[in-house]
């Protein structure tokens, strides 16, 4: 037994001192009351039953002495805080990183794997030794620790407590770098996981994590694999009629046994679809929804087992996604007549085309999202938004002239530009183009080997884009590629964003794209819960761990403009809830977990203080019962 | 001055507060009036004043006869009985005299005990008794003891007296020592006429109630003893480590009172009634206890219906 607590010499002192108190105190009785009665003779006979027993009245009054030293006797050794020598070892040093991803979800716990492991962690937690000490670390895309490197019980059960489910996967490789770093020069360092075991590889963009000397434990959870996920939901609308769009839903059986699932597609809450199928042990199933038309702004999908039965994993059995809003755009038109500009425009009854001749520009009074100058190259008005030239020329070109192109073509352009989306531009001859001089910050989307030929940037903080040749000098309004290249034009002008994400994944950093002068955004997400995200380079930037619909707000000159989008698990890794039989690091297996003994805490004086209540409880009663007076 | 006494003289309210100015006020006397008449319908016919003694003396109800002696008045000769006897007898008449009442009131410390209850009760009986004496032609004296006969109103008769009665009552505080023998033998000594003797007492006496009683009895007085009884004096409320001392001896004892110890007490209490009532029984003592919880005219009624005292 060993003292940590006051050394034994000062509790000696405090007890002898502590004890003459309580003896001096037994011994100068309190004075007693004088009372005056009616007759003492009554009293007498009473009073000399009452000596009979004084004997073992005296005996009570010594016992009662005796019992207040010995809880002073406690007391004074609960100030000395004994512990058992073989408790006064180096204590451990311990990070227990408790697994929050999608997977602990599962309902196989109690009720689920989150659950189960926090029991497991509550049972850690009070099995610490002594001298122990532990970090509690929420375990999900990223690593949070709840706790600071304590030995204090109820705050790590505070810790644990905290402990929320995520819809993401686990970045296992993150996490256990964390424990090193937080372990690093500590004693007796350990790392415990408690988790299903479905965190795969540790392994990130640094290589494979590395242990050092800290000793991994892991403490499995879950047991049952029936589960069948959505894994992939996508929706677009066709860019040649946005009033049409098409959905691919994947739908993944993890389990070891074929399963009947019922598929189910709602659009803004209405039933879209209902597709029963069987879908195979492993099989990732693709279904297409073609040609769907309608005013369905969010669609959600659901899966299900046939027979009505719940599978393991709820949180992978819905999905979301929500189509890009659409509106009118306001295009004007500036042109002495060509047909294939304005037979191009009219593909997309989205437009609201305004045809003017040159000489009645500008238009006044009215603003334009667009505005298509047609072998015209005026001083561009405010209200004309952005601006498409074609063949421009003249001093207000907004790139400079400095030549002409014969027999040309497009050699080169940029495949991931928004221009060219859904489609190529290989094999456009064209007869004479404009040699362009662009300037440094101007982006050339397609260019022969003699010069650019498509070329968008900003001029006066408006966006612009150049197409060097008359239409009618090229073979371009002949192919498919044209009436894309004029709509994709106008669908990133007016950022009704043909690239639109139908819905991110969760536990992947999502670039959420805002209104370009935006600095800040709000965002709230499926819980209610409101977020303020950075932005940087015109995209918010959120890390986002939750399935469902999400909404943005950003404020742009005073206004706020509002949008939404969609969140889903979307991870087959994660829907394979197996659990993992063992865990291993860098081939090496981790062990289990030992030293842990619930229900015996090893500080005693908390027995002691325990004891001195017990006793005057005890005391209590005995006095108040007149058993002790 | 002791610091005992010194309590208890503090713990007593002074007599203005004790309310005994106010003891015999107008509704006190319209209660007497009313007892008076109650007692003569309860007992019609039997209680027209006199009250025949066994005394032989002058009255004109012949007794016996006695030989005559030398100095016997010759009126009283039976001459004819000399005529046909030939010897000198004497008729002997019982003699007629109204009865002394001595109202004997214990005013020692413990009758005022408990805020001078069972004194004011003992004051009104003893005033009620008097009244229904006094209005039946009784001699009615009455007596205030201790350890000692501390005063005494002459043998008085006639309703009209009963203002002396009061006044003697309201001068009358409860201070001293309790011993009935010794008084009373003090009492029997002054009064040589006999009489009913009504003890109006707690009979807290260290000494014994049964002396006090028992000179009464060989001295030939008639006793009749009313029990002053305050039922508060069985459970006192006493709690914890304390020390009693008697409020007449000032004898101290330490105590430590439990619910256990209360109940003995209340018990000891019962057995010390019961030891009265039985040595009274035994002794044909009239005994009446006197709850002070009853209103007095109501006891005063109950002391009547015991009989003994007038009729």
């Amino acid at each position: 037994m060993h003292l940590i607590g006051l050394p034994l010499a000062t509790l000696i002192q405090i007890g002898a001192a502590a004890g003459l108190i309580v003896v001096v105190a037994y011994i100068l009785k309190l004075k007693r009351r004088p009372v005056p009665v009616a007759f003492s003779k009554l009293w007498t006979r009473i009073l000399r039953e009452k000596e009979a027993t004084s004997l073992f009245s005296q005996l009570k009054r010594l016992l009662s002495l005796l019992l207040q030293l010995i809880l002073l006797t406690l007391l004074i050794a609960a100030l000395g805080d004994p512990r058992a020598a073989a408790s006064v070892v180096e204590g451990r040093s311990l990070v227990i990183l408790v697994d929050a991803s999608a997977s602990m979800q599962a309902t196989d716990g109690s009720p689920t794997r989150l659950d189960a492991a926090r029991q497991e962690v509550r049972k850690l937690v009070r099995g610490l030794g002594g001298s122990d000490r532990a970090l509690v670390a929420q375990m999900d895309a990223s690593v949070t620790p709840l706790s600071t490197m304590t030995d204090d019980v109820p705050t790590l059960e505070a810790a644990v407590d905290s402990v929320k489910a995520t819809e993401s996967h686990a970045d296992f490789a993150r996490a256990l770098r964390f424990a090193v770093d937080t372990l690093q020069g500590l004693t007796n360092p350990e790392i415990v996981v408690v988790s299903d075991g479905r965190l795969g590889e540790a392994r990130d963009a640094f290589g494979q994590v590395s242990l050092g000397d800290a000793k991994l434990s892991f403490v499995k959870v879950g047991s049952r694999s029936r589960n069948v996920a959505i894994t992939q939901f996508s929706v677009r609308r066709y860019p040649l009629d946005k009033s049409r769009y098409e959905v691919m839903i994947e739908v993944a059986n993890t389990s070891a046994e074929p399963l009947d699932l019922e598929l189910s597609l709602y659009g803004d809450d209405n039933l879209v679809d209902l597709t029963k199928f069987q879908v195979k042990p492993g099989e990732r199933l693709p279904r297409f929804y073609p040609n769907l038309a309608g005013a369905s702004r969010s669609l959600e999908a659901r899966v299900r087992l046939a027979n009505g039965e719940s599978d393991d994993l709820p949180a992978d059995d819905r999905a979301w996604a929500l189509l890009p809003e659409r509106r009118r755009a306001k295009v004007l038109c500036v042109t002495r007549g060509n047909m294939y500009l304005e037979a191009a425009l009219l593909l997309d009854e989205y437009l609201d085309v305004t045809l003017i001749d040159p000489p009645s520009y500008p238009v006044p009074g009215t603003r334009y999202d667009v505005t298509i100058f047609d072998n015209f190259a005026p001083v561009p008005a405010q209200s004309s938004g952005a601006l498409l030239y074609i063949n421009p020329s003249g001093e207000h070109a907004p790139v400079k002239i400095v030549g002409e192109l014969k027999d040309v073509g497009f050699d080169t352009w940029d495949k991931k530009s928004p221009l060219l989306r859904w489609t190529a531009i290989t094999d456009v001859n064209i007869a004479r183009a404009a040699k362009m001089q662009p300037d440094k910050d101007d982006q050339v989307v397609g260019a022969s080997f003699e010069g650019p030929l498509l070329v968008m940037g900003r001029r006066d903080g408006r966006r612009f884009v150049t197409l060097g040749f008359d239409l009618r000098d090229s073979d371009l309004p002949l192919r498919i590629s044209w009436p894309l290249i004029l709509l994709n034009t106008i669908n990133n002008f007016i950022e009704e964003d043909t690239q639109y994400i139908s819905s991110y994944r969760t536990g992947t950093i999502w670039r959420i794209p805002v209104p370009q002068d935006a600095k800040e955004a709000t965002l709230t997400a499926p819980d209610g819960s409101l977020h303020r995200l950075p932005v940087l380079q015109g995209h918010a930037v959120y890390l986002g761990q939750s399935a469902g619909i999400y909404k943005l707000a950003t404020t742009v000159a005073g206004a706020t403009v509002e949008s939404a989008f969609a969140a889903n698990l979307s991870d087959i890794d994660e829907s394979t809830i197996t659990p993992a039989p063992e865990l291993s690091v860098h081939g090496a297996l981790a062990g289990q977990v030992q030293g842990f003994h619930v229900g015996v805490r090893r500080e005693i004086w908390i027995y002691l203080l325990l004891a001195v209540i017990l006793m005057t409880t005890i005391e209590w009663i005995t006095y108040h019962r007149r058993i002790t007076v | 001055m002791g610091i005992r006494d010194l309590i208890r003289r503090v713990s007593l309210p002074p007599p203005s507060v004790r309310g005994e100015t106010d003891l015999f006020d107008e509704e006190f006397q319209r209660k007497l009036e009313y007892l008076a008449i109650v007692s003569r319908r309860v007992f019609a016919g039997r209680m027209r004043a006199e009250r025949r003694t066994k005394k032989t003396g002058s009255g004109i109800e012949f007794a016996d006869h006695r030989d005559y002696v030398a100095g016997d008045d010759f009126r009283y000769l039976d001459w004819n009985i000399y005529q046909r006897l030939g010897r000198l007898l004497l008729r002997l008449f019982e003699e007629e005299e109204d009865l002394s009442i001595y109202l004997i009131v214990d005013t020692s410390s413990s009758m005022g005990f408990g805020r001078n209850k069972k004194i004011v009760y003992a004051k009104k009986m003893a005033a009620a008794l008097a009244y229904i004496g006094l209005a039946n032609l009784d001699r009615v004296a009455i007596v205030t003891t201790t350890d000692k006969v501390l005063d005494r109103m002459p043998p008085t008769r006639g309703k009209q007296r009963i203002f002396k009665v009061f006044q003697f009552l309201r001068e009358a505080h409860a201070d001293g020592t309790t011993d009935l023998g010794q008084a009373l033998r003090v009492f029997v000594s002054q009064h040589k006429r006999r009489g009913l003797a009504v003890l109006i007492s707690d009979l807290y006496d260290p000494a014994g109630f049964e002396h006090g009683i028992n000179v009464l009895r060989y001295n030939k007085f008639e006793p009749f003893v009313l029990h002053i009884i305050d039922r508060s004096d069985s459970s006192p409320p006493l709690r914890g480590d304390v020390r009693i001392y008697d409020c007449e001896s000032g004898e101290e004892r330490e105590v430590t009172v439990t619910s256990r110890v209360l109940q003995k007490y209340k018990q000891a209490y019962e057995q010390y009634l019961t030891d009265i009532q039985t040595f009274c029984a035994s002794k044909q003592v009239p005994y009446v206890p006197a709850d002070i919880s009853v209103p007095f005219d109501d006891m005063v009624l109950r002391v009547l219906r015991r009989g003994g005292i007038v009729g």
